[in-house]
């Protein structure tokens, strides 16, 4: 849970310096995501990991969006429904290929949900967006690469 | 977890979360002075953690804009600078005397810009402890951009004037009519209340009138840049604002020094 709320505020420092920028990748979600599927996580940590970002997407509403509550609503969900898919597919499928798809999708839509409130210009929100994303690679890359390292480990 | 006893799947987790989430949104678009106290307690307990980061972000792009900045500034003060003497002089031969003034300006920082809310507000780095005061105006370039709506030590919100709830007399410099500035939370202007028959032509500009000592009159606002379809006799004007509205990063707050009686 640290870990957690330090890479909260290390997301938060980022956004501050790169303030009319871009908006930074969520790194947040990310690392709740990794903690929550990495192996040896049972359900009851991951469910005081879904609570864990919801308090952190709370947090980032009320320190950077005017919704609050509705960051915290997609994290929640976005690691409940990672969390059921990981335990539905059979142990040998749950490989880091599953673990970036589940973690790219759900920083996309992430990301396309808070774009639905936007009111700044189309073009600029399209631009922001499609920044966003792109600065999520290299993050995903490394946070898979932790996955894989921990799997092997585990292994 | 456990509830009753019993370990509880993810997915429930997950639902009651967002159920939460929710209830939180309505909360807070519902009960908005909750939402500000949290909103204020937060960015306090932030502030000293951020305040190096802030420093660093401000002073890359200070430097990458200096040159040009410093070279624009230039020729403007030598511009207003002779603007000044010619009225001097005017004033002068008209036997007027100039008071000095005692009004001043404080700098200050945008610190938050809500993506969902361009158009109505952000925060600055400027508070009370600054002597800035409620309702005070806020420029840039020059240009009125908003007006001071909330106010804390240490920092303000400035409601910017392309909000729908931004009302502000303004006259026509060309004409002396006067109206009234209104946005409508997308980024246009508008100049309301001035009766169709006047002769007001694209181009003009438009600037503050006599309001109070917060806002002084002169601010320059925009230009006028089109007409909408007359309503019971007035007639709407499209304005152009004269600051630069979706690039503001520094912003002057108008401080005005009341006489003590």
């Amino acid at each position: 849970m640290s870990i957690a709320a330090a890479i909260w505020l290390v997301q938060d420092f980022m956004q501050v310096f790169s303030m009319g920028i871009c908006i930074v990748p969520d790194l947040f979600l990310f690392s709740v995501l990794l903690l929550a599927l990495k192996p040896g996580s049972g359900t009851g940590r991951q469910s005081a990991l879904i609570w864990a970002a919801f308090a952190g997407g709370l947090l980032w509403d009320l320190r950077w969006t005017n919704l609050p509550g509705l960051t915290a609503a997609i994290n929640g969900a976005a690691v409940a429904a990672a969390c059921h898919i990981w335990h539905k597919v059979p142990a040998q499928a749950r490989t880091v290929t599953l673990f970036v798809i589940i973690s790219g999708c759900a920083h996309l839509l992430s990301g396309i949900i808070h774009f639905c409130f936007w009111t700044i210009p189309s073009q600029a929100a399209i631009r922001q967006l499609a920044v966003q994303q792109l600065l999520a690679v290299p993050v995903l890359v490394v946070v898979s690469l932790v996955f894989w390292r921990l799997s092997d480990k585990h292994a | 977890m456990r509830i009753a006893g019993r370990e509880t799947r993810p997915w429930l987790h997950g639902a009651v979360s967002v159920l939460a989430g929710f209830v939180m949104l309505w909360a807070m678009t519902s009960f908005p002075v909750l939402n500000y106290r949290l909103v204020d307690m937060l960015n306090m307990a932030l502030y000293y953690p951020e305040t190096p980061f802030m420093q660093l972000r401000g002073i890359i792009k200070y430097s990458s804009n200096w040159v040009l900045e410093r070279a624009s500034l230039q020729e403007k003060v030598s511009q207003l600078e002779l603007k000044n003497r010619a009225m001097s002089e005017a004033l002068q031969k008209a036997g007027v005397k100039v008071p000095d003034t005692k009004d001043s300006v404080v700098t200050a920082r945008v610190t938050l810009r809500y993506p969902e809310a361009w158009w109505q507000e952000m925060r600055i780095d400027k508070g009370s402890d600054d002597g800035i005061t409620e309702g005070a105006a806020v420029m840039s370039e020059g240009f009125l951009i908003g007006r001071i709506s909330r106010l804390g030590a240490k920092y303000s919100w400035v409601e910017l004037i392309t909000s729908s709830s931004f009302f502000i007399a303004a006259a026509i410099d060309e004409t002396r009519d006067l109206g009234v500035i209104n946005g409508d939370d997308r980024g246009n202007l508008r100049l309301l209340y001035i009766p169709q028959d006047r002769n007001i032509k694209r181009g003009m500009r438009v600037s503050t009138s006599l309001m109070s000592d917060l806002v002084p009159p002169g601010i320059p606002i925009g230009t006028i840049i089109g007409f909408d379809e007359p309503k019971e006799g007035f007639m709407p004007m499209r304005i152009q604002a004269g600051a630069h509205l979706t690039q503001l990063y520094a912003v002057e707050v108008f401080s005005a020094k009341r006489s003590k009686k």
